[in-house]
């Protein structure tokens, strides 16, 4: 979305289903590494690898991303976000939000990943809208 | 330095904001207002921009 560089803010929240067990250590991990400034580059990986999420492999990929792997390991096992986590997910669930992705685009609510011209013609309305 | 997880505590990362969701379950409903907390490491792009995307997201 390159082309829409400074029109677009975009904000990442999570929203780990109940059934998806490894999901939650996951979403955590992605902020273990947000606080080191690595969230972006994390949180690509994740979606690279899904769904091998078992604590070696959140661990290897804070190395491949440049963090330190013991110190980033504290993070994961103090689970030092799992507060922010649960945060995230009461605010879906109070938006009735129940399956992802889900996106919130100037307020409108997209169920599913629209295929890409869906997603940019979206977008165009939403910036026209704005005007 | 450990952090136990607790729902109250806000982190001087986060900020608030708003959003007046127009989400229409049904047209009998009213729109949800739900105040959303950004973890600023989590966003990208300007604040002002004029469209804002929200993505509740799964990574598994």
């Amino acid at each position: 979305m390159k082309e829409y560089d400074g029109r677009i803010r975009l904000i990442f929240k999570d929203r780990p289903l109940a059934g998806h067990a490894l999901a939650r250590p996951a979403h955590e991990a992605a902020r273990c590494a947000g606080a080191k400034g690595k969230y972006w580059e994390y949180h690509d990986l994740l979606f690279e690898a899904q769904p091998a999420f078992e604590r070696a492999d959140l661990l290897l990929y804070a190395g491949e991303v440049g963090l330190d792997r013991a110190e980033f390991a504290r993070c994961l096992d103090e689970r030092r976000f799992a507060a922010d986590v649960e945060a995230d997910v009461r605010q879906a669930v109070a938006l009735g939000i129940m399956r992802t992705p889900t996106l919130l685009v100037n307020g409108r609510r997209i169920e599913g990943a629209p295929p890409l011209e869906e997603f940019r013609s979206i977008v165009e309305q939403a910036l026209r809208e704005r005007r | 330095m450990s952090r136990a997880p607790n729902p109250t505590r806000r982190s001087p990362r986060v900020y608030y904001i708003v959003f007046a969701c127009a989400l229409v379950f049904s047209a009998a409903e009213a729109p949800a207002q739900v105040e959303l907390t950004v973890a600023p490491f989590m966003a990208k792009g300007p604040a002002d921009a004029p469209v804002t995307i929200v993505d509740f997201s799964d990574y598994q």
